[in-house]
């Protein structure tokens, strides 16, 4: 193969793009086949996909320095060659024309003005006035005056990078993933019930279960890859069955056996049925139950986490300790979850008893293998770490955990919400491998690692996703830093909670981004940033598979990448800038570094030279630092959970694997967690054993129903769940610029049951106001489709930035994981013009 | 008993003493069609949509189903009710078809597809006699609306066009052969094609070993 | 190569455009400042036309160019299949389903269509008359080499 220089590729990828963008026509007639192999020769590559949490890997092709096309990776164990629609057009969303390829802030008359106009500066210029910014609020507010609001697509690096850069460099622990609005639910729910996070099993249980119930998730759009290994699960294996609840149908339920749309908010008073039933019916695995489970009731009526002013939270009792919970008997167990009937559980949730029953059993069967998955229907929920919490309940009760196909699992909807955002650490209040912020031995393992003086990581954890723009609004927070997501479409209750943040003007918004979004919109700087395979990176998948890819393309115009970003910024502040007196005092050998020396150049992360690089692939970042970065990070980030239940393999392996499942221990990965035989950490001879809690126990918990922070009344008559469709994903600042996928699903529309259309004299197709107590906005009504919702329900997907449906939503989280509530507020319809 | 039918054939033999002729003449032509119109009234109410999804069998199934499919909105506003795809039009066989349907009180009456899933259950063979009408009758009531004459394919999509042309209008299929399952859910089709079986599994016998 | 220039040409003027002052940037909003809301466009229809599209590679699966409202694709049945399958297509002259769709997990062929590939729409989709929101300047691959065959032979 002809080996292209680099000026040729750059001045490849100029002509080709300039074809694109001038349109010229595919002289497909005029051609014969092109047969010279220095020509049809492509270089095939593997990266793990863009999109969800699923984790497939792909096989890129680069030509000319330009992606060509994408596959389905034949070899990886995830997807096995199939993609969703999506992952089919991988390759082209990289090439959006509305690419940002240079820094641009907010100027009048070449001045910084947070009215002005977006205008083009250097690098230089664009971190002259963020340090600026930085500094003075450093001065004058401290380190909580500044925020950074990452992603579960930062790479494990970047999101390590961050972590070091906010909670060392600048020790503020205001840094919170989007990964909050998503996972933290189920974060909590694994804390609280087995002590350490992410799934026991691994998607090996799609092929061995002989049941699966989706709680509040739609798999078919949302992980459309998993969803056919249970396709062929099911089809191939005829006693296979499948249930599905939700409170509206969608793709999922065209493949259930039983369907189960219920009242939101009720799945609560399911799980304490299937519960009650597993006891009653004598289904308890008391052995296990025995020597493996410890009981607990948790504390009740613990708010909504609204603002402290609001009605509901001045009435909540336990809103201040929403987590706590007390030790209780098995018996007491059995008494608390009594009343919760089929009859009672039937009444609440609107599903008939006869379907209730049979799930129930299925459940209690000690023969029929069973997996629980869920998404976004039980994280994002004012409940949701309860709802994790009872869904490990009934596996607990029977034991159904941790062997092959017996798996509650818990699904993510980043690419890296669990490499980075939950391994790493890129919560306010964790450090990497589940190390929290608030307990002094962790802080002191991770002051170790970093080579840092003891006392430098703050201890009181920061502000989460939702307090953030509160602290925003409320002047709290003045420096605020946006890395690879789109808030401004994403966080609940816009027009009062984060507009008013973003354009607060004593504040100075930074947003990364490789596409113009509208966070950028609300913006004062804006930073073009590389994507994807523009530069080296990782990502860890739902599975606990960390999986790596190499730079395959050169990112477009002054474009890079948010590592770049981070530790070149780290570069403009001396130690003292960031560290006070006395910390500096104490220890004297740090004085007159720059942040930049202290945390990246620190004899670890600049570990490796640029030689370990690749040969046939570009990187950037190492080039422009002069060492391996990605490999100093992953090695120093490694060192936190090796030996400690969280251990990864060398970080030369992942680019020659198709990804392992952690913990990898004598290059061997684990399957299954906590179960003798499969997982090396559980000690010979304890069968199971959850070694993340100190006895070795799981905890059942004892959890009741209390109702939903905002609920239809006579104002407001209809429930509003929000969510995603297949051919977007999440915000669409990709999707939405891949033509194909525009075209298939061009518009957000507000899903309706024809007979409420019918009684509120709208049809398909009208243009009806969604209003909430918050804010509104106009929709088109459709009747039809994929999302059928029961009477009484609409459902917006919220992938359209031409119509923000966060302007309605409600910033109610989870008192406990502070994950907003996207499924559940009241709305009324009203036509347009009304 | 035998006696009882004697008293009253007597009875109806001897000629009235009270009424005249033609009063008993014109009384009975004017019971006639009080009674007769009743009939058909009530017929004709039984025959309406209303009447049809007012138990909640059809209502919460086959009614719920037929809501987003074109047979129930559309461009240009026709749709179709219940009867007019399971009634025949054609007084005799509308009858015919009434008694048969007499049975479907009785299963409200004993709840046998009183639930979705006992619904489900029996959709398959539901499904069936339909569809063995409508081949018996050459989907005749679909073409009380869609008449072959009428039907202008330049104005249909490629793909109607030619597969109408091919076998529709060559007789080779009528119209319930392709469009099964366009105004309610599909039951479970199985292994069975939706075009038909290509073989014989009995003819095949002599060829195959038993696995 | 005039052709080459003039794409050039194009190129920097389509820079020069970025270098500007911008008040609104937010491409997908087309200028609808944050706080306000723009033109409710009508529900997009569905094209039909039959018209096969060009592919962007030979991996990527083909769109859908006909409607498909109402096709029931589920636990009964696939409406899809009865016209794609192989046995459907001598009626119905559509394109068989690809064989790759009769592979298993294992690169096996089955004697039908693999039950993984059951849900035809997880990766193919119709198409709406919706406009595009923004250019894609993917370049297919026939242009790459057209350029590269070029540079070979020092044409340019």
């Amino acid at each position: 193969m002809t080996k292209l220089t680099r000026r040729d590729v750059i001045k490849a990828q100029a002509v080709a793009a300039a074809a694109a963008a001038a349109g010229l026509p595919l002289s497909a007639e005029a051609q014969n086949l092109v047969t010279d192999a220095s020509l049809t020769d492509l270089k095939w590559s593997k990266a793990p996909c863009r999109f969800c949490g699923t984790g497939c890997s792909i096989m890129v092709a680069t030509k000319a320095g330009r992606v060509v096309a994408t596959h389905g990776d034949a070899e990886s164990e995830v997807n096995r060659g199939l993609n969703c629609v999506k992952g089919y057009f991988l390759s082209k969303i990289m090439y959006g024309k509305d690419r940002l390829t240079q820094p641009l802030l907010r100027k009048t008359d070449g001045v910084y003005d947070k009215e002005g106009d977006f205008t083009p500066v250097s690098w230089d210029e664009a971190f002259d006035i963020m340090a600026k910014k930085w500094k003075a609020t450093l001065k004058e507010k401290g380190p909580t005056g500044i925020g950074m609001f990452g992603s579960g697509q930062w790479t494990v690096w970047e999101g390590y990078a961050a972590s070091k850069l906010m909670k060392a460099g600048f020790r503020s622990n205001n840094l919170d993933p989007n990964a909050r609005h998503c996972m933290a639910s189920a974060v909590g729910g694994f804390m609280r019930t087995f002590g350490i996070d992410e799934p026991m099993g691994c998607y090996d249980d799609f092929e061995h279960a002989d049941a699966f119930f989706l709680w509040g998730s739609n798999m078919a759009e949302m992980h459309p890859i998993l969803w056919t290994r249970i396709a062929d699960r099911k089809f191939s294996n005829p006693h296979v069955k499948v249930g599905v609840l939700s409170t509206y149908k969608h793709r999922s339920f065209d493949l259930a056996d039983i369907s189960m749309i219920f009242t939101p908010q009720t799945d609560l008073v399911m799980l304490n049925y299937i519960a009650n039933y597993i006891i009653e019916s004598g289904s308890v695995n008391q052995d296990f139950v025995s020597k493996h489970v410890n009981f607990r009731r948790g504390n009740q009526d613990i708010g909504y986490g609204l603002r402290p002013e609001h009605p509901l939270e001045q009435a909540a009792e336990n809103n201040d300790k929403a987590g706590g919970s007390t030790a209780m008997t098995f018996e007491e167990f059995a008494e608390f979850v009594k009343p919760y009937t089929v009859e009672y559980a039937s009444e609440m949730s609107g599903v008939p008893e006869n379907r209730l029953l049979e799930m129930a059993k299925m459940y209690a069967d000690p023969d029929i293998k069973i997996m629980s998955l869920w998404t976004m229907g039980v994280n994002q929920h004012t409940r949701g770490v309860w709802v994790n919490n009872m869904l490990y309940n009934v596996h607990l009760l029977t034991g159904k955990i941790s062997t092959p196909g017996n798996s509650p699992f818990s699904l993510t909807g980043q690419p890296s919400a669990c490499g980075t955002a939950r391994e790493v650490g890129t919560f306010s209040h964790r450090l990497p491998a589940d190390l929290v912020v608030a307990n002094p031995k962790h802080r002191a393992i991770a002051e170790k690692i970093w080579k840092l003086p003891a006392g430098t990581i703050p201890a009181k954890p920061g502000a989460h996703a939702v307090l953030q723009n509160r602290h925003l609004k409320d002047g709290k927070i003045n420096c605020y830093w946006v890395q690879v997501n789109n808030n401004m479409q994403a966080a609940p209750n816009m027009m009062e909670e984060t507009l008013p943040g973003y354009r607060n003007p004593d504040n100075f918004i930074v947003v990364s981004d490789a596409y113009p979004t509208v966070t950028c919109e609300a913006a004062d700087l804006i930073l073009p940033t590389a994507m994807w395979v523009e530069k080296e990176g990782a990502y860890g998948n739902a599975e606990r598979r960390t999986q790596f890819w190499h730079q395959l393309v050169d990112a477009p115009g002054e474009s890079k990448s948010d590592l770049w970003q981070l530790v070149e910024f780290s570069k403009r502040f001396k130690i003292e800038d960031v560290w006070d007196a006395e910390l500096l005092d104490a220890n004297p050998e740090y004085k007159g570094k720059t942040m930049y020396d202290v945390l990246y150049a620190n004899g670890q992360v600049d570990a490796y030279p640029l030689e370990q690089t690749a040969d046939d692939y570009e990187n950037h970042e190492a080039k422009d630092f002069g060492f391996y970065i990605q490999k100093g990070l992953f090695e120093e980030y490694a060192e936190f959970g090796r030996g400690h239940g969280h251990d990864l393999a060398d970080f030369d392996t992942y680019h020659e694997v198709r990804g392992l499942r952690w913990p990898v221990v004598d290059g061997k990965e684990t399957l299954w967690r906590f179960k003798e035989g499969s997982d090396p950490y559980v000690t010979p001879g304890s069968d199971f054993e959850f070694y993340g809690k100190p006895d070795g126990k799981a905890v059942i918990f004892a959890l009741p129903f209390e109702p939903a922070a905002e609920s239809p009344d006579e104002e407001y008559p209809f429930w509003l769940s929000t969510g995603r469709v297949l051919e977007h994903w999440h915000s669409g600042s990709m999707t939405q610029r891949v033509p194909e996928l525009h075209s298939a699903v061009p518009d957000a529309l507000c899903y309706m049951h024809p007979d409420d259309a019918k009684a509120k004299g709208l049809r398909r197709g009208s243009g009806v106001r969604v209003i909430s107590r918050r804010g509104e906005i106009n929709l088109r009504i459709e009747t039809r489709g994929r999302n059928k919702p029961p009477k009484g329900l609409v459902f917006v997907p919220w992938f359209d930035a031409a119509k923000l449906i966060n302007k309605v939503t409600l910033d109610a989280t989870d008192p406990i994981s502070k994950q907003t509530d996207y499924k559940k507020c009241a709305v009324k319809i009203v036509p347009m013009g009304a | 008993m035998l006696g009882f039918a004697k008293r009253i054939w007597s009875a109806i033999r001897r000629p009235s003493v009270h009424y005249s002729l033609g009063f008993l003449t014109m009384g009975g032509f004017v019971m006639g069609i009080i009674f007769w119109g009743g009939f058909n009234t009530a017929l004709e109410i039984t025959n309406t949509e209303a009447f049809c999804t007012s138990c909640h069998e059809m209502s919460d199934n086959v009614y719920e189903e037929l809501k987003p499919t074109i047979h129930y909105s559309n461009r240009s506003g026709v749709r179709a009710t219940c009867p007019d795809c399971h009634v025949p039009h054609e007084w005799t066989s509308k009858v015919a078809r009434k008694m048969q349907a007499s049975k479907e009180v009785w299963g409200t009456i004993f709840g046998t597809i009183n639930t979705r899933e006992k619904f489900l259950d029996h959709r398959l063979r539901l499904a069936q006699n339909e569809w063995t009408r409508l081949e018996a009758n050459n989907s005749l009531e679909c073409r009380n609306c869609h008449s072959e004459e009428s039907m202008d394919i330049t104005r249909q999509s490629t793909r109607a066009a030619e597969a109408h042309e091919r076998f529709l209008f060559t007789g080779e299929k009528t119209c319930i052969n392709c469009h099964k399952g366009i105004a309610h859910e599909l039951p479970n089709m199985g292994q069975a094609s939706l075009t038909g079986g290509h073989s014989s599994a009995q003819a095949l016998t002599k060829y195959l070993a038993p696995d | 190569m005039i052709k080459i220039h003039a794409i050039a040409t194009a190129l920097v003027f389509a820079l020069a455009g970025a270098a500007f002052a911008q008040e609104s940037v937010a491409t997908l909003r087309a200028g609808t400042p944050l706080a306000e809301q723009g033109e409710l466009p009508q529900i997009a229809k569905r094209l039909n036309t039959d018209l096969r599209q060009v592919r962007n590679y030979p991996e990527q699966p083909p769109l859908i160019p006909h409607k498909i409202d109402g096709y029931q694709i589920d636990i009964n049945v696939n409406k899809c299949l009865q016209c794609h399958s192989r046995a459907a297509v001598g009626d119905s002259q559509a394109p068989m389903v690809s064989i790759t769709h009769f592979m298993n997990r294992d690169n096996q062929f089955l004697a039908s269509v693999t039950p993984r590939r059951y849900f035809c729409t997880q990766c193919h989709v119709p198409r709406s008359d919706a406009p595009d929101l923004v250019e894609n300047t993917f370049v297919d691959v026939d242009q790459v080499l057209e350029y590269m065959a070029g540079a070979k032979s020092g044409d340019n």
